[in-house]
């Protein structure tokens, strides 16, 4: 098309499109009768629908946090073209790479350090509900009321975040979990919300008791429920300490306990009733509480049916849940506060909790929350789209707190799958985009960027023959000597000999020590770091032991711990330059799983992981150099572009079979998710030519593919 | 604390509305644009060399020593370039420098926990909750201009502080192992220089065309940033960053240690035109047997700090170069039963040197033990004053947060004006 008419042809097309977008996916769904609703009076161009293989691919990048593989391609192509994106749906709810994904979210909201007091526990176990489908109020009264040890009971990782302070636990609860800002009105009345002093200290009594406990001697660390409360009132200061008094814990919101069950509530109920009828009818003769029955039930209760409103067959997907049912019989002294605090939290009336976690979720894969700052719910701060929050919120407590419900729900509607109004002037284009009527840019997540590189560049696994990439390389490590100067045992050098590779440190990490990037083999690698092995920090917090330590150690104890120590400042190292041969054929891990928060100067943080150690952190997607010299000089990208003899592309670049078109193409399909157009198949060509072998020429091909806008940013 | 909410209800509301639409995700920053304008008075140093001494470093042991008294540990002070001033004896080097170096022993701090001294140390604001306040690293960052093609903002061995609000264009670039070659600032390995360019026309090609269908101003910034980094890749001023061609008398004289290697590189990123470098060391949480410790600090730091100042002053660059050492708080004038010493925030000292300031100046004292100030008071906001002070950066101007909040770029700190001449 012309230059000069382009953007009018655009224009033009655009409208078109929207007169004609709405038969081009399935039928409104209710999400969206609602939404266009609240739109109606809005001047707005809704943006047409994107085609089928974009999104595969967005979908693929929100649901299991990569873009698709070759074979996920052709198996998509090969559904009927009328059901292939529901088909889509459900597949990848069920995914692996569903659990590892959203656990991402999660860690984000939950703000967990895999290097903190049972952190990586936390994690762990974060993954192992989302894996489950456990009901997010019951993950969420879990990680409030958790009383132990540190990495033993993984959901303590919660309140040992905060350093177990009532003052930091009032704020967090607040905000993580209902999405309201309390925490100024820990010095003052808030200021321009309705939050007093005195409610925010009546949150944080819930708290008063709960103290992080350190043992001296095995550094194991707990959160414990003293007697004492430490939150008095009037705060300290404004009275003398004597008429300082225990702060009575009050939860700042009424939920109306008193007034008519409201109608998701009634539903959940009923659902509940049902998972437990059922469970009851195939354990019977033993006696669950409704607790236990919850904490176990996976509830993958379908709502809604996308196209039509429906009654939802409660008994049987019951039934079906209770299948899977293994109730965990293991119940941990609980904080009673706590307790009450969370069934407050949690309640299906309270729907602040509901709206802050389906507002999360909503801009997760809307590019934009429905309340923005995605944890600024305030009166002063409406919801750009009331009901519509207000229906999500509903759905997600009738579904019984079902993260796959939510995110089924708001995938599969017309609002998810439209496309960018890239051409329109941007004051329009930002209002449509405001009202959902079209996609926001997005960047891919750090995590899935990462991810998709690796996918794309056959990194999960060995992709070079063995021996093709020998090499010699040197490097200095520190090594501890002993009184003769003498390498002791065990120290990096023999380790290093013995392992090959950095990268097999790996383990479990119940304690939650965490690898620096910038450690071991080359101070400057900020692409690797180690993987969380979730199952064996879960299988580690199992193993039997007494439940409380020894908190008083004897003298000849302390005196040996302190002697050990001084031994371990006083051990001296030398350097030593270390030759040897590797194979340089490598494979990287799941930025998924990594230890995270990675260190700062890590590939995941420069490209906005958050550091989670403050309330508010959200992650940061606006580009800056140090991610452009990450992509374009950076090993993963690099190794990514390079061609292996195991790959599928290999035999079409050398040897008889070589067909560049098809070469061309596959790369193409690989990394863009797309055929190239007869230009970029020209191109490609061109570039391929200028190198000194086809090999070459499609790793520079490759290279260029992955440093394009297109490759980073969601279709 | 208040004052920041209560500017927060005041601009809030009304500025809601306007604002968020055009920018924030976008990384463009418009807030500090709308920024009240800076002052015009002219700056006494162009760059800022800031040794961040984690842990927590002693006082008394280092510049503030306290000979006859209980608490004065194993160290006898020197005698130093300037009549009447005396450090400890770890640092007899750095002494012979003392006429271009001021002291401030009176820094009256209050947190006396790691993370919450770090935060205002660092930022000379208390920790708040949902707020990320900027370094001075990063302020410098965004209120100078870049002078050559090598970063404002460079830390070394470890991380910078962090941008907050100011986003991720005044994040600090990482120099991980000071004199090492960083893999990132080249293409990769087997990647040949013509190889590499041939790769780059042909991003831009499929860039362009993609932005030809997409025109829209979000991938305009991704460019800017691809821009920015292969000029920092071609630039000659890298070889700031390589310490090939420094002399082994040098290296003897700075040290052969990370840090004596981090102060090198510090110099020749100064003079390459750097605004701001942070040098990075640890160790300083000296519980246990503080005074091995603190000999080995002495031992590492002396030599690297005395050559840099004498370097810099050599070349006349230490005129335009403030040198500024801190640390999350002191330690306890009480030596612990394990030999050791305990976090102190009460009285602690702030060493700088360069950049306009009155060298051989000492501002306020610690009292007879070094527990608290005994005149002058220094609040910890105005040390982050005096440095944006001398930068001829107003720390009183406002930024706007993300979420239109005003606040201003140092906590109400006042300069420390006795420090310049």
């Amino acid at each position: 098309m012309a230059q000069v008419h382009g953007w009018l042809f655009r224009i033009a097309f655009v409208c078109l499109a929207c007169l004609s977008a709405a038969p081009q996916a399935s039928a409104a769904t209710p999400l969206d009768v609602i939404l266009n609703e609240e739109n109606a009076s809005k001047k707005i161009i809704t943006a047409p629908t994107i085609d089928d293989l974009s999104f595969l691919r967005r979908l693929s990048v929100d649901m299991i946090g990569r873009i698709p593989t070759l074979d996920e391609i052709k198996e998509y192509e090969a559904w009927p073209a009328a059901e292939r994106r529901g088909m889509l749906v459900d597949k990848l709810l069920k995914a692996d790479g569903f659990a590892d994904r959203w656990t991402v979210f999660m860690a984000d909201l939950l703000r967990i350090r895999t290097n903190s007091d049972g952190g990586a526990a936390e994690m762990a176990f974060v993954h192992k509900s989302v894996k489950e489908g456990m009901p997010y109020d019951v993950l969420c009264q879990q990680l409030i009321t958790a009383v132990g040890k540190a990495g033993k009971i993984p959901e303590v990782g919660f309140v040992l975040n905060d350093n177990a302070d009532p003052m930091a636990l009032a704020g967090t609860a607040a905000q993580v979990f209902m999405g309201v800002r309390i925490a100024c009105a820990q010095c003052h009345d808030h200021p321009f919300d309705v939050w007093t002093r005195e409610q925010f200290y009546g949150m944080a009594a819930y708290f008063g008791k709960t103290q992080r406990r350190e043992i001296d001697f095995t550094k194991s660390v707990y959160a414990i429920e003293t007697d004492g409360t430490r939150v008095k009132w009037p705060p300290e200061g404004l009275a003398p300490e004597a008429e300082r008094k225990a702060m009575i814990p009050a939860f700042p919101f009424d939920l109306k306990l008193d007034a008519a069950a409201p109608q998701q509530e009634v539903r959940l109920v009923a659902l509940r009733k049902a998972q437990a009828d059922e469970l009851a009818r195939i354990e019977s003769g033993k006696s669950a509480s409704l607790d236990e029955l919850l904490t176990a039930a996976s509830t993958k209760v379908q709502s809604n049916n996308f196209g039509k409103t429906e009654q939802f067959d409660v008994a049987g997907e019951a039934k079906k849940a209770a299948r899977d049912l293994k109730v965990d019989k293991d119940l941990y002294n609980q904080s009673q506060l706590r307790s009450e605090l969370a069934r407050y939290i949690t309640h299906p009336r309270n729907r602040y909790f509901s709206r802050a976690f389906v507002n999360r979720v909503w801009a997760d894969l809307m590019g934009r929350g429905i309340v923005e700052p995605i944890d600024d719910f305030s009166d002063n701060n409406p919801p750009s789209h009331d009901k519509t929050l207000n229906y999500l919120a509903d759905e997600f407590v009738a579904g019984g707190y079902d993260l796959r419900n939510i995110i089924k729900l708001v995938v599969m509607s017309d609002a998810y799958q439209r496309g960018h109004l890239y051409e329109v002037e941007l004051q329009q284009r930002k209002a449509s985009e405001e009202a959902f009527a079209a996609n926001p840019v997005r960047r891919m997540l750090a995590e899935t960027m990462f991810d998709s590189v690796v996918a794309a560049g056959h990194l999960f696994a060995q992709k070079h023959a063995a021996g093709d990439n020998l090499k010699t390389i040197k490097e200095i490590v520190q090594v501890p000597v002993d009184l003769e100067g003498k390498p002791a045992a065990g120290s990096i050098l023999t380790q290093l000999q013995g392992q090959g590779t950095g990268a097999a440190m790996g383990a479990a990490m119940g304690g939650g020590a965490m690898a620096a990037a910038t450690g071991g083999g080359g101070s400057y690698d900020l692409e690797s770091a180690i993987e969380v092995d979730f199952n064996a920090v879960l299988a580690m917090a199992k193993k039997d032991e007494p439940k409380v330590e020894q908190m008083m150690v004897s003298e000849e104890d302390q005196s040996a711990r302190m002697l050990a120590e001084e031994q371990g400042r006083r051990k001296k190292y030398i350097d030593q330059v270390v030759e040897r041969q590797i194979d340089d054929n490598p494979v990287f891990a799941s930025a998924m799983r990594m230890a995270s928060p990675a260190p700062p100067a890590h590939f995941l943080r420069v490209f906005g992981q958050p550091a989670r150690d403050q309330l508010g952190d959200h992650r940061d997607h606006s580009p800056s150099m140090r991610q452009a010299l990450m992509m374009l000089n950076g090993k993963m990208t690099h190794e990514a572009s390079r061609v292996g003899k195991l790959e599928p592309i290999y035999p079409l670049l050398v040897g008889k079979k070589a067909d560049l078109d098809a070469a061309v193409k596959l790369a193409y399909r690989e990394i863009l998710t797309r055929e190239p157009s007869g230009d970029e198949l020209a191109d490609a060509k061109s570039v391929i030519a200028e190198a000194a072998t086809p090999v070459d020429g499609m790793a520079d091909l490759r290279w260029v593919l992955f440093n394009s806008h297109e490759f980073r940013f969601v279709p | 604390m208040s004052h920041g909410c209560r500017g927060y209800q005041m601009n809030r509301r009304s500025m809601l509305g306007t604002s968020l639409a055009a920018g924030s995700f976008l990384g463009l920053n418009l807030q500090s644009l709308v920024a009240r304008a800076g002052t015009d008075r002219k700056a006494t140093a162009e760059h800022v060399i800031l040794f961040w001494n984690s842990g927590g470093m002693s006082h008394i042991d280092t510049f503030d020593p306290k000979p006859g008294r209980p608490t004065q540990g194993d160290f006898n002070p020197i005698d130093t370039s300037v009549s009447g001033v005396q450090i400890s004896e770890l640092f007899p080097k750095v002494a012979k420098q003392m006429h271009h170096v001021a002291l401030m022993r009176s820094i009256a701090g209050v947190n006396g926990d790691h993370g919450r001294g770090t935060y205002q140390l660092q930022t000379s604001y208390n920790t708040f909750p949902n707020l990320r306040h900027p370094g001075l690293g990063n302020i410098a960052a965004n209120e100078l201009e870049q002078i050559g093609d090598l970063p404002s903002f460079v830390s070394i061995s470890g991380q910078g502080t962090r941008a907050g609000y100011l986003g991720q264009k005044n994040e600090a670039f990482y120099v991980g192992v000071p004199g090492e070659k960083d893999p990132y600032l080249a293409f990769p390995e087997g990647i040949a220089q013509l190889r590499g360019n041939k790769r780059l026309e042909a991003l831009q090609k499929m860039n362009s065309r993609f932005v030809s269908d997409a025109p829209s101003v979000e991938f305009t910034a991704t460019e800017t940033a691809t821009k920015d980094a292969v000029q920092l890749m071609r630039s000659p001023a890298l070889k700031a960053f390589e310490l090939d061609n420094e002399t082994e008398v040098n290296r003897d004289r700075y040290g052969r240690t990370a840090f004596g290697r981090g102060c090198m590189v510090a110099r020749r990123l100064v003079e390459e035109g750097v605004r701001f470098v942070q040098v990075n060391r640890g160790g300083f949480d000296t519980h246990y047997n503080a005074f091995p410790a603190m000999q080995a600090h002495g031992e590492t730091m002396d030599p690297a700090m005395a050559s840099l100042i004498e370097d810099l002053a050599d070349s006349g660059k230490l005129d335009s170069t403030l040198i500024i050492m801190l640390s999350e708080f002191g330690r306890t004038p009480k030596i612990n039963k394990d030999a050791g010493r305990d976090h102190h925030a009460g009285v602690f000292t702030v060493f700088m040197a360069g950049g306009g300031i009155k060298g051989g100046t000492v501002v306020g004292s610690s009292d007879e033990d070094g527990y608290k100030p005994k005149d002058r008071p220094v609040q910890v906001a105005d040390i982050h004053a005096s440095v944006c002070y001398a930068l001829g950066i107003d720390p009183n101007k406002e930024v706007l947060t993300p979420l239109q909040r005003p606040l201003k770029l140092v906590d109400n700190g006042k300069p420390v004006m006795e420090l310049f001449s």
